[in-house]
Parts: C-alpha cells; sequence; structure tokens
C-alpha cells in the first residue's frame, strides 16, 4: 500500500516545475495521467541526451521528472480533445496546472468548469507570481524567480555578483512545495466532501524559505539590518576549504570554534584572551585570523581525513562532492539510493532516488519508467472512459487536427 | 486555551503532533502542519539550549549580539531581553502556531510525561543526531508500542543506517554530500567561494510535511501506524535529476555554473545604479534577444557576429554579460525589470528583505500579516505556503514563550493534577526559563 495509490491525477503541467510536482505525487503511489500536446511536453527536448543526440523519448530532464506516469496525447486547443480531458477529470481528485494565468479559463478549463464536471476535484494551480496582483503576467525563470523571492542578494562573494542555487533547484522547491498543497488538498477536500482550488506562486513559495529568507524578513524589521553577502557567513572557522584532493565545508562560529580549534591541535589558543571566550572569538577579526590556523590544516588532508577528524572531534564539516562522487559514496551506495531503471529508448540508467521511506511491507516498489508519448492514450480512453474501437480509430484517423495521437507503442 | 488555528476546517486540524525538531529543516516543516491547522506541541528542555533554535546560544552577551554572530537573525532593537529564547527572529517566525512545553526527557518521570503524551498524539517529527534519539529510547519499536497507531517521522542528514548515521551535519554540509555546491559556485572562482547557504533545508522542510501528511493518510487508511525516514541528502539529490542523469549517460561532470545557464545566455544577474544593486535577466529564444536588444536600444547587437545564435552567444557570455551591464549599471534596477517585462523578456530585481516586504504585487496579494509577540513586538510574517481557495486562513498566533503551553499539555492534555504540575515544576521539568547553568 502506498498514501496515494487511490488517488488519480490529471497532470496538464509541461516542462519542469509542475512536472516535479506529479512526479513526487507519482512517488508515492498516485496514479499520474500526463496529458501530453501532439508532439509531446517541451521538456522531451530538453538535453541531457545520450551522446548528445537530442530525441523526444531520451531527454535525461524529462526522464527524470516523469517516472511512474501515464501518458495520453490530447490536443486540448481542440474541442473534441478538451471534452476528453474533462470526462477524465470526472473521475479524478486532482488535476495539477501550470499554463499561464488566465489561459487555463480561456481554454475552458477553469475552476469553475472543473467543479462542474467534478464537485470533489481539487485543482492545483502552478504560476511564476500567483493568478493575480499586478505582476501577474510577469515572465519567470529559475533565476529571475530565485532573484525576487529567494535570498539571491545574501548568497556569493561580496564583491561579485548574488548567486542562485544550483541547476533547476529554485523551480524544483516550488514543484516540491505544489506536491504539498496538493496533498493537504486531497485531505481538506475527502473530509469538506467538496474540492478548492489551490493557488501556489513561485514568488512567494521561494520567498517562504527557512533558508534565511523567513529569518531575515523579521530579522530585517526587528533591527534594520540590511545583510548582504557575506562570504562564509556563519561566522570565524566557517566557510569552504580547499583539501589535497578537493574541497572539504567546515563551520563552527564563536560558540563552537573551540571544537574545532581542538581538531587542529590548537588547544594552547584557548588560554589567549583574545580566544578564550565566545564574546572574544565573536571579534570579527578572528575570522582572518583563523583562516592561517585553519587552511594549512586543510590543506594537508584529503576531504575524506577532514571529514573523518571533524567527525571525531564534532565539528560540523565534510566534503564537496561532485556528480562523479555521488555515485561512489559510502552511505548512497550503503542505503542503495540510487535506482537504476530500464526503458526502451535509452537502456538502463541510474536516477536518484526516493526522498522518504515509508518502512512499510510491502515495501516501496521501484519506480516505473517515464512513458513514451502517447504510450498510454488507448489504455486510458479505453479503460477510463469505454470508448469503442471504432470511436478510437475515428479520433487518430482525425489525427490531421492532431485531436489525439496514439503512438506505436500505446496501439500495440 | 484555543489552538492556534483550530479550525475544524483545516486540512490537519485534529491531528496531533509532537515536535522534537531543531535548527531549521526540521521546524519548517512543522511550520507547514501548524499552519494548515496540526496542533503542533514542541517539547523543550529547560536543562538543554539547541543551538541555532531558539537563537545560538541561551543568554548572549550584547558584544555577541553586537557582533551580529547569532543566526538566530537578530533581536528587536538588536537587544537579546531578559528571555533571548524569546525573541529570536528565525525561531519567531517559524514557530508561529506551535505551542511550546516543557519536560526533562533525560529523567525517567519525564520519559513518563513523554509516554502519556505519545499515547494521544498522531504523531511525531524529530531531526536529531540519530544516537541522541537511541539514548532517549525515541525510536520506532518504543513509540509504537505505546500507540499503535503512531506516524513517526524521523529526518536524519543522511539516514538512521548507514555509515554516516552519526555524522553531525547542518544543511550545507549535507548539501556539499548531496553536490550542489559543487556546481553552484561562481564559474571562475575556487570552490573556496562556494555559498553556504541552505536551501536544502527549504526542500527537508517541505518534503518532510508532504511524507508526515501522507503518512497520516496512510495511517487512517490502514488503521495501523507509519514509520517514514527521509535523509536529508537524499531528498536534495533529486534536485540534480537532469545532472545525475547526465552523468549515468554519458559520463559528463558539470563544473560550477554560478548563474550560467547550460546553453541559455544572457542568464546572469546585471548591476543597477546603487548600492548593492542588481536585476537578473535570461533570455530563452530569438524573440527575447531581440526584445532585449531594442529595450537597451542595441539593436546592432543582433548583429554582432559574436552573438549570431544561442550558442555563439553561450560561447560569449561574459563579453555578452559586459555589454548588458554596461546598460544596466547607471539604471535603476525595478526600471529595467519593469521595462523588460513589458518587451516580454524574463527579469526581475533581486531584492532584499527591505524591499519584499514592500513590494506591490506582495502588497496586493496581502502576502504579508502582521503577528503580535508578547516579548517581541508586532512585525510581518509571510503568509502560507500557498493560497486554497476553500480554505479559512486565520491570521497567525505568535511563536510560543517557552514553555507557554505547558499548562494546556500537563494539566488539560494529560491530566495531570494541580499538585503533581507543582511537584514537576518543583523537579526542574515545568518552567519558562532555562536553568541558569544553561549556555
Amino acid at each position: 500500500m502506498l498514501p496515494l495509490d487511490d488517488v488519480r491525477i490529471i497532470d496538464l503541467t509541461q516542462d519542469t516545475i509542475g512536472p516535479f510536482c506529479t512526479r513526487v505525487l507519482a512517488d508515492y503511489g498516485a496514479d499520474v495521467i500526463k496529458i501530453e500536446p501532439p508532439g509531446g511536453d517541451p521538456a522531451r527536448l530538453l538535453p541531457p541526451f545520450p551522446r548528445d543526440e537530442p530525441h523526444p523519448e531520451r531527454s535525461g530532464t524529462f526522464l527524470a521528472l516523469n517516472t511512474g506516469k501515464r501518458s495520453v496525447v490530447l490536443d486540448l486547443a481542440h474541442e473534441r480533445g478538451r471534452a476528453l480531458a474533462l470526462a477524465l477529470v470526472r473521475g479524478a481528485h486532482v488535476v495539477v496546472e501550470s499554463f499561464a494565468p488566465g489561459a487555463r479559463d480561456a481554454l475552458g478549463l477553469g475552476y469553475a468548469a472543473l467543479r462542474a464536471e467534478n464537485p470533489r476535484i481539487v485543482l492545483t494551480s502552478i504560476s511564476h507570481f500567483g493568478q493575480d496582483g499586478p505582476y501577474r503576467d510577469w515572465l519567470g525563470t529559475d533565476l529571475t524567480l530565485y532573484g525576487m523571492g529567494g535570498p539571491m542578494i545574501a548568497q556569493g562573494d561580496p564583491s561579485r555578483e548574488p548567486l542562485k542555487t544550483a541547476g533547476r533547484a529554485p523551480g524544483y522547491q516550488v514543484g516540491y512545495a505544489a506536491a504539498l498543497a496538493t496533498a493537504m488538498g486531497v485531505l481538506a477536500a475527502e473530509r469538506r466532501g467538496s474540492g478548492e482550488h489551490l493557488d501556489v506562486s513561485a514568488f512567494e513559495v521561494l520567498a517562504h524559505s527557512i533558508d534565511s529568507r523567513l529569518g531575515r524578513i523579521l530579522g530585517y524589521q526587528y533591527n534594520g539590518r540590511v545583510v548582504g553577502r557575506t562570504g562564509g557567513g556563519l561566522g570565524v572557522g566557517s566557510g569552504t576549504y580547499p583539501c589535497s584532493d578537493g574541497f572539504a565545508l567546515i563551520t563552527s562560529g564563536p560558540a563552537r570554534l573551540p571544537l574545532t580549534i581542538r581538531m587542529i591541535g590548537r588547544e594552547d589558543l584557548l588560554d589567549d584572551p583574545l580566544w578564550a571566550t565566545t564574546e572574544a572569538r565573536a571579534h570579527p577579526d578572528r575570522i582572518e585570523e583563523f583562516e592561517a590556523y585553519l587552511l594549512p590544516w586543510t590543506l594537508e588532508r584529503t576531504k575524506e581525513e577532514v571529514r573523518a577528524a571533524c567527525q571525531r572531534f564534532g565539528v560540523l564539516g565534510g566534503p564537496l562532492n561532485t556528480t562523479a562522487d555521488l555515485f561512489v559514496d559510502r552511505n548512497f551506495v550503503a542505503r542503495e539510493f540510487f535506482q537504476t531503471i530500464d526503458h526502451p529508448e535509452t537502456g538502463p540508467l541510474t536516477y536518484a532516488g526516493y526522498a522518504a521511506r515509508f518502512h512499510t511491507e510491502p515495501p516501496q516498489p521501484p519506480r516505473r519508467r517515464a512513458p513514451l508519448l502517447g504510450e498510454h492514450t488507448a489504455d486510458v480512453l479505453r479503460g477510463e472512459l469505454a470508448l469503442g474501437r471504432d470511436e478510437l480509430e475515428q479520433l487518430q484517423a482525425s489525427n490531421v487536427v492532431q485531436l489525439l495521437e496514439v503512438s506505436d507503442a500505446g496501439a500495440r | 486555551m484555543p489552538g492556534p488555528a483550530d479550525d475544524p476546517r483545516l486540512p490537519l486540524s485534529g491531528v496531533r503532533i509532537i515536535d522534537l525538531t531543531v535548527v531549521w529543516a526540521g521546524p519548517y516543516a512543522t511550520m507547514h502542519l501548524a499552519d494548515w491547522g496540526a496542533e503542533v506541541i514542541r517539547v523543550e528542555s529547560l536543562q538543554h539550549f539547541a543551538s541555532f533554535t531558539r537563537g545560538t546560544v541561551a543568554r548572549p552577551s550584547q558584544a555577541l549580539v553586537d557582533a551580529g554572530a547569532n543566526t538566530g537573525m537578530g533581536f528587536p532593537q538588536d537587544r537579546a531581553g531578559e528571555h533571548p529564547w524569546n525573541r529570536a527572529a528565525v525561531f519567531n517566525h517559524h514557530a508561529r502556531n506551535k505551542r511550546s512545553m516543557t519536560v526533562d526527557l533525560t529523567r525517567p518521570e519525564g520519559q513518563a510525561v513523554f509516554e502519556r503524551l505519545v499515547a494521544c498524539s498522531d504523531g511525531m517529527i524529530e531531526n536529531n543526531l540519530p544516537p541522541h534519539i537511541d539514548e532517549l529510547d525515541l525510536g520506532w519499536e518504543r513509540l509504537s508500542r505505546i500507540n499503535p497507531r503512531f506516524v513517526l517521522l524521523r529526518i536524519p542528514g543522511f539516514g538512521i543506517d548507514g555509515p554516516y548515521r552519526d555524522y553531525r551535519t547542518f544543511g550545507n554540509h549535507m548539501e556539499g554530500i548531496a553536490g550542489h555546491p559543487a556546481i553552484r559556485a561562481y564559474p571562475e572562482l575556487g570552490l573556496d567561494y562556494a555559498p553556504t547557504s541552505v536551501p536544502s533545508d527549504a526542500a527537508s522542510g517541505v518534503g518532510s510535511a508532504l511524507a508526515l501528511t501522507l503518512a497520516l493518510r496512510q495511517r487512517d487508511r490502514s488503521g495501523k501506524g507509519v514509520y517514514v525516514e527521509l535523509a536529508t541528502a537524499e531528498n536534495y539529490v533529486p534536485f540534480l535529476g537532469e545532472f545525475v542523469l547526465d552523468y549515468s549517460m554519458n559520463g559528463r561532470v558539470w563544473q560550477q555554473m554560478g548563474n550560467d545557464h547550460w546553453w541559455l545566455a544572457p542568464h546572469n544577474a546585471y548591476p543597477c545604479h546603487g548600492t548593492d544593486r542588481w536585476v537578473t535577466i535570461a533570455c530563452r529564444d530569438e524573440r527575447e534577444w531581440a526584445a532585449l536588444c531594442a529595450a537597451m536600444g542595441r539593436e546592432e547587437l543582433r548583429d554582432d557576429p559574436r552573438f549570431t545564435d544561442m550558442a555563439s552567444r553561450h560561447a560569449q557570455r561574459r563579453a555578452l554579460d559586459a555589454e548588458i551591464a554596461a546598460w544596466t549599471r547607471p539604471r535603476d534596477a525595478g526600471w529595467v525589470a519593469q521595462r523588460l517585462q513589458a518587451a516580454g523578456v524574463p527579469a526581475g530585481m533581486v531584492l532584499h528583505e527591505s524591499e519584499l516586504l514592500r513590494d506591490p504585487h506582495m502588497a496586493a496579494r496581502g502576502y504579508f500579516q502582521p503577528v503580535a509577540h508578547p516579548e517581541a513586538g508586532t512585525h510581518l510574517q509571510v503568509g502560507r505556503l500557498w493560497r486554497a481557495g476553500e480554505t479559512p486562513h486565520p491570521p497567525p498566533r505568535h511563536a510560543p514563550l517557552l514553555g507557554e503551553d505547558n499548562e494546556y499539555v500537563y494539566r488539560e492534555l494529560l491530566g495531570y493534577s494541580a499538585e503533581e504540575y507543582r511537584e514537576l515544576a518543583a523537579a526542574g521539568h515545568i518552567g519558562t526559563e532555562y536553568e541558569p547553568s544553561v549556555q
């Protein structure tokens, strides 16, 4: 049993943020029916590809974001396509969409239309700035949204430009928030007996981050301090330090610095009034001075040796892994975190594993690979909507208007 | 006393969660649970100050406060006050709507109190170092024996088992192991310039709130307790899903990228008029590039041989950045963002908290709401993580003072008599101030 294995989700999202949301919900057992336009989700054309050769069934971005889903190709620009989508909504619990605000209503798939089909439906709308407000129609990307909502102004070196987080992490955080919203929306709908419309704004999700934003929003009102980019950030003995074979991250700060002082064998410092108390160690001049003690120590050691020493002395610290290091990291290996998933177009590939482990019997099954384009169109329309073979063939024949696409795989 | 968000129309109303979380990731998970109606009871101790939760140390000196060396993110008027633990900014934000009780779990009578609490609660969240939970015997075996319908979510850094189970970690160290900073740092500088913030704590908080919400549903469907584990490192690797696939497909290891995109350019933060003012700009196609050139009054850049298509612009992205920065530098960031958005180019101000708090879009959506705190004053707080059309949005209750809900928890919930309550208080379990010896 999985927590959402009785929940069906109609997924109208494309690209990366919405699909991250529904991938997470599929991880928890939801039956996610991904509605793709003729030609497919544009994310099918996003790199990486094996040998860097683009192919709509081999996009690493798409494959990672769409495991466990079923693919149905419907042209929502066509009246019959919309009617079929609405018919699917009747048997579903949730619709997730990420159209530009306004476009959904214009398509005839607004909340009122969905609710008319199914009063229990939960509609999760994911957008860059929310469904209303002066920036509603502004364009957003991971970079621009993180700059506005997230703590970007405080990330990086004071003499350089502010930095965003890695890759698509800002957008995935928004997708994750939308998954939480959807889960709570399902619970609320079950209690109330009716659904509701959830408005997830990327700007607001990123402004809501515990990663400094929450503290500094209140902190600024408390004392007017403007915190910019401060490098180490957490004070004396904190930062990224070069080792003999890479880099390690160490966090000390005035209160915990004695642990670090002992780790590098400089207990003698603790007898010096400059280093003896937390207050003394909080003096800004100590930061540079301590670098001179800590740097030679890390440079003489491998990142693994630094990690071991940190753990022995109770210091917060560890290596900076590259992507390649992830696959051989002892902990990920021992816990069998990564999953190998086979796929007819790529062969077996290694994917990131589940975020959470439910210690239940039977255990969580491995993920199912991402669907081929339209792989489940026939299954879903026949199985869920009881369309007959003739009707299906008719729909398929009107492919000229790209009403419906049944791929070879789906027709088999 | 009515609960913080005690409204039956909230999705988690009627659910009681024991909160043994510390620092940021765990408390951020329970923030969402409390925001959406769960009764979240923080179990705290007068004998132990969990550093970085209600501030860095229990009683910081003024010198420490003035040095700004307090990752509690500061105190009102830069004064720690008589009860610094009730005045730390980050705690007062994430702990809203929660309750606080005190008990010393290292003593048998404290454990007896805790057993009663487990028996009448739906679940518990903790994100402590696994050996600490072992020492206190607060694992699944015992809790599920006390309450067979209990839901337990543990949020270790690296796992309840595995070689790193005992590793002490903050979000940034865990991120280092999960591969993020190695990609995030400035492209031309060493990894020693990697920023040390913790976006993963936000991911862990949201992921944990999700896991617990779904575990509750699983419990209701199966009638049986549920034990869930979310290792924060495993939660954050999927945020690099395409990097993992690229390595698996092509053996490619991406070095530091900073603000660079894999293939888009321009894609960076550009300096604007004023001190530390920046605007981000990203062009995703030829149309947006043409619109940017037009907005800058630099149409000739479209014919510049260095910038003829996306691939060449990407290859020459530093030269391109210099051209764009020359245009943005004398201009106001808000003006640049507005103008580019009007032209159909994704752009945005890099906002400081002071600007976010008075941002007109946030104001129009009513995102910030005032919350009055008895020892810190009235200040604006963020709204809930999303808006729900049919769910009431009651104003949040202030973050609990240390031990503020002791009377409710011990007397009302756990049924201790007035005399027992006095005895537990005399024994140092119940109170509102850390013991003087606590650092």
